[in-house]
């Protein structure tokens, strides 16, 4: 059994990469097909081809993570090991985990309904004297040093966000 | 270094004008940035893979030749004991190397004095400093200046070596041949030149054929291979006939390309399906693919029979289409075709979307003629 991890985008990825890194998730690099997550929002993503031919004869859980994760994921006629399939939603944007990380959800609650989690980022989270750039270099560079600040964000949105879809998990529920 | 363009004149079938560039032209997705380009410097995108595809004698060799020419240019500074004829060449290439965007031109001769080299005529060297700004006009021909004062060199090196300072191999070419017994030798030189582990050989030696253990040097000419409990010495040319042509073929590319990702060099490969089988040459592509394994932006340039390699390519302009002609053409699939990105490419050419297709008629003159 592998598990074939799917993040929806560049930041997805990086933070995946950095629990893998520091062996902070309940798998590790072994556990995945070709050894590492991809950066695809379907299985008919052509970056998925080789790992999947080289892996036909065994079963395959998918974890999906991505903010908004409605479309249905499609498995091409050609695959018939896939297992299982899970979600893992970050709604309403991965950001929300940078504005939690620096306590400043309750001041975004207040005007989240006008104003994007990315956006607010752009004006509130810094790393000395470089704000939020939406890219996934600044991801790395602000959580790395401080693992247990991404492992507190996240598990603080599982906190704060009890009423998820029901078929949706949670990052924490990937954390050991 | 990176190459980035190549104009042509006088090389084989490939006509008066040939052109080829190397950057990125469509839109660029953060999937494409993640798995099919090198960001080589802010804001100018190469590809990480290159293919070729088209019918036989539609020019695809003949392309990875003129590259294999090109990078002797450009790594070696010279050229020689070339498998293709390179008297009367003419090349303007365009590559980046450290901050600048440098243009090359140059008319190749056969050197009198020794018939297997060329020297270097006509050659001129120009630059202009890479800005982000300028991303989209990097191949322009504005803006750049020669490069002058250059001390003399002999004929038979070229004044690139002014730029790259050293010769060092920029890319290495295989094309469907092989080298026979010669192999293993260069196997070995491959992995004491790129410090590669034995660990690594031991490991590519089983993807190959799960009974092999080790291989290593004996002496100038032999070699001990250890396969189940049994270690024998071979010499090269009884080593050869021993292990399949395909094991011996696979693991000089194989361990090629292992040196190619820890180094960065790039590499040529003519039919690429001809030295692999399909899940390891879908496996060599993605290696190429995978930024936490390819980090020193290394390409693969290869031609291929299969359309359905090219199902591995989410982006269309790093793929070109070859036709037979006289010249042949060689058309970039996002510029000169226009098909929806989300269909399948091998689908494609079944459907001869891009005049590749094997004709169906001629197929069945075949037929016809074994049925007599």
């Amino acid at each position: 059994m592998k598990i074939l991890l799917l993040c929806e985008g560049p930041n997805e990825l990086a933070v995946i990469n950095l629990l893998l890194e520091h062996r902070l998730l309940k798998f590790d690099y072994s556990d995945l097909l070709d050894m590492r997550p991809f950066h695809a929002r379907q299985l008919t993503s052509p970056q998925l081809i080789p790992a999947l031919n080289s892996y036909a004869d065994g079963d395959i859980d998918v974890i999906r993570i991505g903010d908004r994760l409605s479309d249905k994921i499609i498995i091409p006629l050609w695959i018939n090991n896939i297992h299982g399939i899970s979600k893992v939603c970050t709604l309403s944007e991965l950001e929300i985990l940078l504005i939690i990380s620096v306590g400043l959800w309750s001041d975004f609650r207040k005007v989240k309904s006008k104003i994007q989690p990315k956006v607010y980022c752009k004006k509130h989270i810094k790393i000395n004297k470089r704000f939020y750039d939406n890219s996934s270099q600044f991801y790395r560079d602000y959580f790395s040093d401080c693992m247990e600040r991404l492992i507190f964000s996240i598990k603080e949105y599982k906190r704060l966000h009890p009423k998820q879809k029901k078929d949706e998990g949670y990052l924490a529920d990937l954390l050991k | 270094m990176k190459l980035l363009s190549i104009r042509a004149k006088h090389f084989k079938n490939l006509g008066e004008d040939f052109r080829l560039s190397f950057i990125a032209k469509a839109k660029k997705t953060s999937e494409d940035k993640e798995y099919e380009l090198h960001e080589i410097a802010e804001g100018l995108y190469a590809f990480n893979t290159v293919a070729f595809v088209g019918k036989n004698a539609s020019g695809k060799t003949s392309v990875l030749q003129l590259l294999d020419l090109v990078f002797s240019v450009l790594g070696d500074c010279q050229v020689q004991a070339k498998l293709y004829p390179f008297d009367g060449v003419g090349l303007d290439v365009i590559f980046y190397h450290e901050g600048f965007v440098y243009r090359y031109l140059t008319d190749l001769r056969v050197d009198a004095r020794n018939a297997t080299r060329a020297v270097f005529a006509n050659q001129a060297l120009y630059r202009k400093p890479y800005f982000k700004t300028n991303a989209k006009s990097v191949l322009d021909l504005e803006g750049f200046v020669q490069v002058q004062s250059l001390t003399p060199l002999p004929d038979d090196i070229s004044i690139v070596f002014f730029v790259l300072k050293k010769a060092v191999p920029e890319a290495v070419y295989f094309d469907c041949d092989g080298h026979g017994y010669r192999t293993y030798k260069l196997l070995f030189d491959a992995v004491e030149r790129y410090s590669i582990s034995p660990a690594v050989l031991t490991k590519v030696l089983r993807l190959f054929d799960p009974r092999l253990r080790s291989l290593q040097v004996n002496d100038e000419r032999s070699y001990r291979l250890s396969i189940g409990e049994q270690t024998m010495v071979f010499t090269d040319y009884e080593l050869w006939n021993y292990l399949s042509s395909g094991t011996t073929k696979g693991l000089l590319l194989y361990i090629t390309v292992v040196a190619s990702l820890s180094v960065g060099f790039d590499v040529m490969i003519d039919e690429i399906e001809n030295h692999f089988h399909k899940t390891l040459v879908e496996n060599v592509i993605s290696l190429y693919k995978d930024k936490s394994i390819n980090r020193h932006n290394a390409t693969l340039y290869f031609s291929t029979h299969y359309c359905e390699l090219l199902d591995l390519f989410n982006r269309q302009d790093n793929i070109w289409i070859c036709q037979p002609g006289e010249p042949v053409l060689v058309k970039n699939m996002y510029e000169h075709f226009d098909n929806r990105p989300e269909l399948l490419k091998s689908k494609l050419f079944y459907r001869n979307a891009f005049g590749t297709a094997v004709d169906y008629d001629d197929l069945m003159a075949v037929k016809t003629e074994l049925y007599k």
